[in-house]
């Protein structure tokens, strides 16, 4: 697998809520390194948006 | 729908796809490993469209069996399947995804937006131009 594994940034924009009024909701990024593996990707490798799909077959 | 989006999006989208057996799906653990294994032998998106066409029976002989309907060779696709070696893999993935907190499927990220759930076309579209806006 050596020279088939890439590592792609994903980061991932949620709202955190730091009082109890909507207003105060502030938004946090989280960064997650994930691996790629070629042969379970799809589309052009230099296309700008990269969609991640997690999914179960059962 | 994700075929749809990758024709209307043709250059512009890539689908990565991971792997996230859901823990109380016993049998989705080894179907992904297998589907791995058939990546192995340069078969995974055909394995990958027929587990989903074969859910839910993916008992060991299932899986063999799917790999022999596809051409795979069937003796390093079981020595592959039984002997784990893409476990730790599909672990990774697992890891990744609780680090987004993934708990269902299918879940997806676009550019880093969420998206829960089998959504429609439309709701991709919109996420989409929105990204390829952000990047020109």
């Amino acid at each position: 697998m050596r020279g088939l594994m890439r590592w792609l940034w994903l980061v991932s924009l949620g709202l955190s809520l730091t009082g109890l009024a909507p207003a105060s909701a502030q938004i946090t990024e989280r960064e997650v390194r994930l691996t790629l593996d070629p042969a379970m990707a799809r589309g052009s490798p230099t296309a700008p948006v990269i969609i991640v799909e997690f999914s179960d077959y059962q | 729908m994700l075929d749809r989006v990758l024709s209307e999006y043709r250059g512009k989208v890539r689908l990565v796809y991971k792997d996230f057996p859901l823990p109380g799906h016993t049998l989705a653990r080894p179907a992904h490993e297998a589907a791995r294994c058939a990546g192995a032998a340069g078969k995974y998106w055909e394995y990958h469209d027929r587990l989903f066409q074969a859910q839910p029976n993916f008992e060991r002989a299932d899986l063999l069996r799917y790999a022999s309907d596809l051409g795979i060779p069937a003796e390093p696709f079981a020595q592959c399947l039984d002997g784990g070696r893409f476990r730790g893999l599909v672990e990774a993935d697992i890891q990744q995804g609780r680090l987004l907190d993934v708990t269902g499927t299918p879940m997806f990220f676009i550019n880093g937006q969420r998206i829960e759930g089998a959504a429609p076309f439309e709701t991709f579209k919109a996420v989409i131009d929105e990204a390829l806006r952000n990047v020109r």
